[in-house]
């Protein structure tokens, strides 16, 4: 049990540590894409660093206390995570239920602290997150239940070894599935075209406006652990999981940057926007992805 | 009776483990700094140049944030009029700290070639602490990066200590603005 | 294609026929000017906001101090028959009291809050044309009028940064003048027709 404990937080600060680095150097590829030299590698965590050293004003108790719920419920959530075959904290507790379940948890913290701060802008950029997550929950959530249906089991480990053991990804075997995912995955992350609950300069950031110092620091020490298992949650469902460390870093890093890229070259949606995007063309693919996968299972051998 | 053989261990002092500490926060906070882009005046137009591919400013760890709870370095840039003055003010001492000034053209070091209107102020820094000027009408965008180069050397060297001036000499900042303001507080028809 | 040196004459056809103006000035063929009495200036108003001058450009007042006036300036334009049309009126400068046009163009209720903010003249009919638009706690004379000197209000409100007034020569560059004045003594002297 202890040494579950300590592995689960091990995780969460693996997780924390690759993914700060590799934000930083996503932001170096990006500028060499604009033909000018980015920050540092370790550009984020620097910024972290930085704000957990200023001293900022606190609005009350109830402002704290939803950024320190918010980042304890993603810690909580990184602990489950399984990294590779060998490497998980709980054997039976990487249910996929459990991270949909956890994540809302983060959610709330923040929505609770933006709500306490008394800023209008905080409370348009909290509905305007729970209404994006509104719209790519439900082809996220069909998808996923073909691949556990499909697989028989809804443990993450499961499905990855699943995968491993058929010799054939689910992204080759439902590749319209892989499409509406990866598009679910770009509005997880709140990378453009979704990006609207940031807003940067339309809402001034959204829920974070009225944050500074620690208190930023802290949700954005939850912002990487957040992108960590989303991130990994498609690479255990999509691409097979992983049989050893490195092979695990590889898809990860090739996941992130292709996000990252068609990310780059997007413009910003409006709300309403995105959630007629959302219904209109992801849904019934994933419908259609559904009914193949189910009914027509072998139809073509 | 204590052996002699060995020097005395020397207890690093209350004052030099708060230094230390402080050179810490100084590095990170001199690489990554924030500026809040408060375009006030007609300089804000070298902004973009800094900011795009030829004067890379991101490569300083440099970048704009939209709020002033959010950013480090509130860059004044141009001149200032009472309106406006009132303003900065009000999100000046909203900033979360410790924070840095940086004024931006003539205008802000004695009025420039507003020097002699009625509602353009003079002189920045009777009103708020300001740690570098950057001279210029406009200034050359290599003199803006170098403005930020000297900032971040100043944070090194602990000079820019703006904000614990402006606490310090709290009666004498605010005297100053009252006497050219009239008063801070906003009054418009938006704030009633 | 329409010609456009008609609209002008369209314009002074119906503005001198109907109305006693004091003067008229044609500035090209897009703009005109005329000057009438201070009565005329709504009937006229209206009559060309009918006739399909409905956009009201803009509003000011100039200060003519050694007349003791002040002109008021409205510009109206019409997107059919494109000629910008000034109207002037002349107001006395001791109490300068104008009827307010709003009934006319709503739209100039900004432009008459902020005349009477700059120059003092009041327009009773505009409901709050006397709250502060772009000044705030001013409390001196109106800042447009001639008689308001800018540069003594600066030096009174705001202090100015001193210089010491030394004129080092730290580099020891040759000075200005001097320099100036070898190159005026090399021109001169190869102005004259070459080598000696």
């Amino acid at each position: 049990m202890m040494v579950g404990i300590l592995t689960g937080f091990g995780v969460a600060l693996f997780g924390f540590v690759w993914q700060t680095s590799l934000g930083g150097i996503s932001r170096k590829v990006v500028a060499r894409l604009q033909k000018r030299y980015g920050p540092k590698w370790y550009q984020e965590f620097l910024d972290i660093f930085k704000l957990l050293s200023k001293r900022a004003t606190s609005h009350g108790w109830i402002f704290d206390l939803g950024v320190i719920m918010a980042l304890g419920g993603i810690i909580a959530t990184a602990a489950f995570m399984p990294v590779t075959n060998d490497i998980f904290a709980f054997a039976d507790f990487d249910n996929f239920f459990i991270y949909v379940y956890l994540i809302a948890v983060g959610m709330l913290g923040m929505a609770m602290s933006a709500s306490g701060s008394g800023n209008p802008l905080a409370s348009i950029g909290v509905m305007r997150a729970l209404t994006t997550m509104l719209a790519y929950e439900v082809p996220f959530m069909v998808i996923v239940m073909v691949i556990i249906k499909h697989a028989g089991t809804s443990s993450l480990r499961g499905i990855a070894m699943a995968q491993q053991d058929a010799g054939m990804w689910y992204m080759v075997a439902l590749p319209l599935g892989f499409i509406v995912a990866f598009i679910c995955l770009l509005g997880m992350l709140g990378k453009k075209p979704f990006e609207t609950y940031i807003a940067p300069a339309e809402l001034a950031s959204g829920p974070m406006v009225e944050y500074g110092g620690k208190q930023l620091g802290m949700l954005f020490i939850m912002h990487e652990i957040t992108v960590f298992i989303e991130v990994s949650l498609f690479v255990h469902l999509f691409l097979g999981g992983a049989e050893n460390i490195f092979v695990f870093l590889l898809k990860y890093f090739v996941v992130y940057s292709v996000a990252n890229l068609v990310s780059n070259v997007n413009g910003r949606f409006k709300i309403d926007q995105v959630v007629v995007f959302f219904y209109k063309w992801i849904l019934p693919l994933a419908m259609i992805q559904a009914f193949v996968a189910l009914y027509m299972n072998g139809w073509w051998n | 009776m204590e052996s002699t053989k060995f020097s005395p261990i020397t207890k690093l002092s209350k004052e030099e483990v708060d230094r230390k500490w402080w050179e810490i926060g100084d590095f990170f906070r001199r690489n990554s700094l924030w500026m809040l882009m408060y375009c006030t005046g007609c300089c804000a137009i070298e902004l973009p140049p800094a900011m795009t591919s030829a004067y890379d400013m991101e490569r300083l760890g440099m970048g704009p944030m939209a709020t002033p709870r959010q950013a480090d370095v509130l860059l004044v840039t141009g001149y200032l009029s009472l309106k406006t003055l009132r303003r900065v003010i009000y999100t000046y001492e909203q900033m979360s700290e410790p924070k840095y000034i940086v004024g931006f053209g003539s205008c802000t070091i004695n009025g420039g070639i507003y020097h002699d209107s009625h509602v353009v102020i003079n002189q920045l820094d009777q009103y708020i602490p300001v740690d570098t000027y950057v001279a210029g009408c406009m200034p050359n965008t290599e003199a803006v990066m170098n403005g930020f180069i000297d900032l971040m050397s100043l944070i090194k060297n602990k000079k820019a200590d703006g904000w614990k001036r402006y606490k310090k000499n709290y009666e004498w900042y605010k005297k100053n603005q009252i006497d050219s303001l009239g008063e801070v507080q906003v009054h418009d028809e938006y704030h009633q | 294609m329409t010609n456009t040196i008609n609209n002008v004459e369209f314009v002074r056809n119906l503005v001198e026929d109907n109305y006693k103006v004091n003067k008229t000035e044609v500035i090209d063929q897009y703009q005109v000017s005329f000057e009438v009495e201070k009565e005329e200036v709504h009937r006229l108003l209206a009559q060309l906001r009918s006739e399909g001058w409905i956009q009201m450009s803009y509003l000011s007042a100039i200060d003519w101090i050694a007349d003791n006036e002040f002109e008021l300036v409205y510009i109206v334009f019409n997107w059919e028959k494109p000629v910008y049309i000034q109207v002037r009126t002349r107001l006395d400068r001791d109490n300068p009291v104008m009827e307010s046009i709003m009934p006319i163009h709503p739209g100039c209720k900004y432009y008459e809050r902020e005349a009477h903010e700059y120059f003092g003249i009041e327009f009773p009919g505009n409901p709050d044309f006397h709250k502060p638009l772009i000044l705030e706690d001013w409390d001196d004379m109106p800042p447009l009028r001639k008689d308001f000197d800018p540069r003594a209000y600066s030096d009174a409100h705001f202090s100015s940064r001193e210089y010491p007034e030394t004129h080092e020569n730290t580099l020891g560059q040759e000075s200005k003048v001097a320099q100036r004045e070898s190159r005026m003594a090399r021109v001169f002297k190869v102005g004259k027709g070459g080598k000696k």
